[in-house]
């Protein structure tokens, strides 16, 4: 556990009544979160960070947190260690294409959509670990990997060069979300915009994936994966991956952050729009076994997260 | 030598693992006009193969059958001249002396990559039943299958050139494998950086030739002397046996005592190592003898008569009449007549007596037992003789081989699938960790047989006969034995 944000974790855990509540399911709506659905984050959220503003124009409003960047700025030299910090993510990323592909040949479009030459954009793409393997696949025509943060961003780069199959691929772009220009029409979108382990670390989730939603094509999917907000979640990922275990980098999460399927789900299915189809998939990291996929564990630790942009009749 | 392509066809397949500039700017290189051609930048393959034995050849059929992993570039280098495995042809009633027994596992994996239908069938010989006893105190283990698998075959005794060149007629079938032919490694170093390429961890393989590949993965199927894993820093670590393995293709009286239905694979533990007999198509067996490099030179020595009588005197006679036998530098035949009278066996439960042996096929080589630390490095992989010589008591080496093979394959397809760069550490671990564990234990297992069975007298003669008569009594472990035996137990090959 970082100091920072230790007192807060204990007052949340008092809040909860463990004892009392055996139900993770129910303990996680049972306390106050920060309003993921909402504009304006509730000021217990985040207080040291600005509240955002919708309507200021891209060059005031961010979606990134300082200690967020500067925490994975700090990481970058060991991304591609496979015995590293990050060796997690790199076992988790098979399961990203297999969760991909179960999305894309659920529906049962007439014609089915193309399965060739699809675009991506790889959001908080770190050092690149799903940028490169979605760039690989026969079936890609091109990805491009942003990420805000300088120092990540040039170690992606620099793996790239290792691999003559990336280079008229991959493009990286050290950017956030917000000052990427908007595709100019909706068939100009990506196929697939994955954002992946990155919405924890995002101060004002909702403001952040209204950002992310123009990038996908009609008929295309928005995909992530992050970890629901439960007292299991704090326990492995904070307590355990980071403290005892340390098989993640101390200060990596930030457990107020975490946001659950259901909320995931309102957001998109009630809250927006053009939005249909969602996928889940709960997975459970096993030492020794590596990912699994856990039918349920959505509900109380890391899980994909899957929707569809409505495409376009024609 | 030169770069031969085998099929025109990997011009126009779809190169999804390299990207679409660079495999453009690499095509025309791989026709052989352009091959003396020096350049500054080495060709780029995803794998590089080094060997062309049994191991390298089913890899690359591997790869090229299965449609996730057929679009990689993939190129073959082997020293000898491949064009004479190609043309291989012996008459129906000769058979070469290097053969092995394929475990069902083994040839159910050649069936999946489509080389199992170019073997020539008639020249493979399955058998289904063993009988292995010591010499020593005449204990038998009883191999034959009890009813309900009774006719099931334990494995397929194959001439390792049937396999070899049935798996490059499957290749040339294929297509797009570039095959560098009697091209020697000079040596393997690694790349460079480049302004737009950073090939600082890609090995580089040089050809005697001048010619250079660059490897996303290198495969050392290089045997045991493996140049890939002494380029990769991996030790090997066993030792020499002091022993020989020494291999001749024998004719019989007659089909065997089960007939042609009923093949019976015959071994006899001698002191100074086991000595077994293995069914081909009719009347033909084929040897490996392993014995004393003393020993092996004798029986080179020898002509024809004596040897043969000396090889029927080996699963018949007691070790101290065996051990005169090797003191006398010739007539062996007569010797073995005169002992015979003096000597009680069960004519049926030992191989029918040998008349002849084929001219030419009496060799012998060096048995040592090693394992390499382990099977992979960044960028590189060993399979086969490269990572591991085992002791032929088992007939085990190239099932090995083809166990390694299949998993590297899938470990392969694994990565294609899922984007994954196929040539690090990362991507390779599966394979190391699904193959490494079983072939220790059967190279463990193997050299305790070898151990336990090459003392003559001493305090392990009685506990053997226990520990044979134990197996026997043993039901579960004995049907471990067989299983493992047959390559269709808990996967252990
Ligand atoms: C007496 C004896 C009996 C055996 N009996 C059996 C049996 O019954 N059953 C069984 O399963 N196994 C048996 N084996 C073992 C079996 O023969 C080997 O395990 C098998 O041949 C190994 O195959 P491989 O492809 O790994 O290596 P190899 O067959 O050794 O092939 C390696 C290849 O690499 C090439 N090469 C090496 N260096 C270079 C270089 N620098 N440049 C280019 N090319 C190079 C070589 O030319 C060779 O073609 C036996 C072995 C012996 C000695
Ligand atoms: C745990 S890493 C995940 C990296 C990558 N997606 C993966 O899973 O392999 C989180 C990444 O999100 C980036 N990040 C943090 N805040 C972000 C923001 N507001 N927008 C986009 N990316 C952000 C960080 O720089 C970091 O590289």
């Amino acid at each position: 556990m970082p100091p920072r944000i230790k007192p807060a974790l204990l007052r949340q855990l008092r809040y909860l009544h463990l004892p009392s509540s055996p139900s993770p399911v129910r303990c996680t709506s049972s306390f106050p979160s920060r309003s993921f659905s909402a504009t304006t984050a509730s000021a217990s959220a985040s207080a040291s960070h600005s509240s955002p503003n919708s309507t200021s124009p891209n060059s005031t409003f961010t979606t990134v947190s300082p200690d967020e960047v500067s925490h994975f700025n700090a990481l970058a030299s060991s991304w591609w260690d496979p015995q590293g910090p990050s060796r997690i993510l790199h076992l988790m990323n098979p399961l990203r294409h297999d969760f991909i592909r179960s999305c894309r040949s659920s529906v049962l479009d007439v014609p089915p959509p193309p399965s060739n030459n699809l675009k991506y954009l790889d959001i908080g793409c770190g050092g690149g670990i799903f940028a490169e393997s979605a760039a690989r696949l026969p079936t890609t025509a091109s990805v491009t990997a942003i990420d805000p943060s300088p120092e990540v961003l040039s170690v992606a780069k620099a793996h790239a060069k290792r691999d003559p199959a990336l280079r008229s691929k991959l493009t990286y772009l050290n950017t956030p979300i917000e000052n990427l220009p908007v595709p100019s029409t909706p068939q100009d979108g990506y196929d697939i915009v994955s954002i992946f382990e990155v919405i924890e670390h995002v101060p004002y989730p909702a403001d952040f994936l209204d950002r992310c939603a123009p990038f996908v094509k009609p008929g295309g999917w928005l995909v992530l994966s992050t970890i629901a907000r439960t007292w299991l979640s704090w326990v492995t990922t904070n307590l355990v991956a980071e403290d005892l275990l340390r098989i993640v980098p101390k200060g990596t999460h930030d457990w107020r952050k975490y946001i659950n399927e259901e909320e995931m789900k309102t957001y998109f299915l009630q809250k927006r729009a053009q939005w249909t189809e969602p996928r889940c998939m709960g997975v459970v990291y096993v030492p020794g076994l590596g990912w699994k996929e856990v039918p349920g564990s959505e509900k109380v630790g890391n899980y994909f997260f899957a929707v569809r942009k409505v495409p376009d009749t024609a | 030598m030169g770069s031969i392509v085998l099929s025109g066809r990997q011009l126009q397949r779809p190169l999804s693992s390299l990207c679409r500039s660079c495999s453009r700017r690499l095509l025309p290189r791989l026709s052989r006009s352009y091959a003396a051609v020096s350049s500054q930048q080495p060709d780029i393959y995803d794998v590089v193969c080094v060997g062309g034995g049994p191991a390298g050849l089913s890899l690359l059929t591997a790869l090229r059958s299965n449609p996730t992993t057929a679009g990689l570039r993939v190129a073959l280098v082997e020293a000898q001249d491949l064009e004479k495995v190609r043309s291989w042809k012996l008459p129906p009633d000769r058979f070469s002396n290097r053969c092995s027994s394929l475990t069902p596992a083994s040839a159910q994996f050649l069936d999946n990559v489509g080389a199992w239908a170019h073997l020539h069938r008639d020249r493979v010989q399955p058998y289904h039943e063993m009988q292995v006893w010591d010499g020593v105190t005449d204990a038998r283990i009883e191999f034959e299958w009890t009813p309900p698998a009774a006719g099931k075959t334990i494995a397929y005794m194959t001439e390792n050139l049937n396999l070899t060149s049935g798996l490059l007629r499957r290749i040339d079938e294929l297509g797009g494998v570039t095959v560098f032919n009697s091209a020697r490694v000079a040596g393997i170093s690694f790349g460079e950086e480049t302004e737009d390429l950073d090939l600082r961890e890609w090995p580089v393989v040089h050809l005697a030739s001048g010619q250079r590949l660059a490897a996303r993965l290198l495969v050392g199927a290089d045997g045991a002397n493996s140049p890939v894993r002494a380029f990769a820093g991996i030790e090997s670590r066993g030792w020499d046996y002091e022993r020989h393995g020494v291999v001749a293709t024998l004719e019989l009286e007659g089909e065997g005592w089960g007939g042609d239905a009923m093949k019976i694979a015959y071994q006899r533990f001698l002191p100074t190592g086991p000595v077994a007999m293995l069914p081909l198509p009719g009347n033909l067996s084929t040897l490996v003898w392993s014995t004393t490099p003393a020993n092996a030179a004798l029986l080179k020595s020898l002509s024809p008569k004596d040897f043969v009588a000396l090889v029927n005197a080996a699963f018949r006679l007691r070790p101290v009449d065996l051990e005169y036998m090797h003191t006398i530098s010739s007539g062996q035949e007569e010797e073995l007549a005169w002992r015979l009278q003096h000597t009680q066996f069960n004519r049926r439960a030992i191989p029918q007596t040998v008349v002849g042996v084929q001219d030419g096929t009496i060799a012998s080589f060096p048995l040592k037992m090693r394992h390499a630390d382990t099977y992979i490095g960044e960028r590189v992989a060993l399979v086969g003789d490269a990572a591991h010589s085992i002791h032929p008591l088992a007939g085990q080496g190239l099932n090995q081989g083809q166990g390694d093979v299949e998993s590297l394959a899938r470990t392969i397809e694994f990565s294609v699938s899922h984007g994954q760069d196929l040539g690090t550490r990362m991507s390779l671990e599966s394979y190391n960790s699904e193959r490494y564990g079983p072939n220790h234990v059967l190279l463990g297992v193997c050299d305790k047989l070898h151990k336990i069975y090459s003392a003559g007298s001493g305090p392990l003669v009685p506990l053997r006969s226990l520990g044979l008569s134990a197996i026997n009594a043993l039901g579960p472990v004995k049907s471990f034995f067989m299983e493992q035996a047959a390559g269709n137990g808990i996967k252990l090959f």
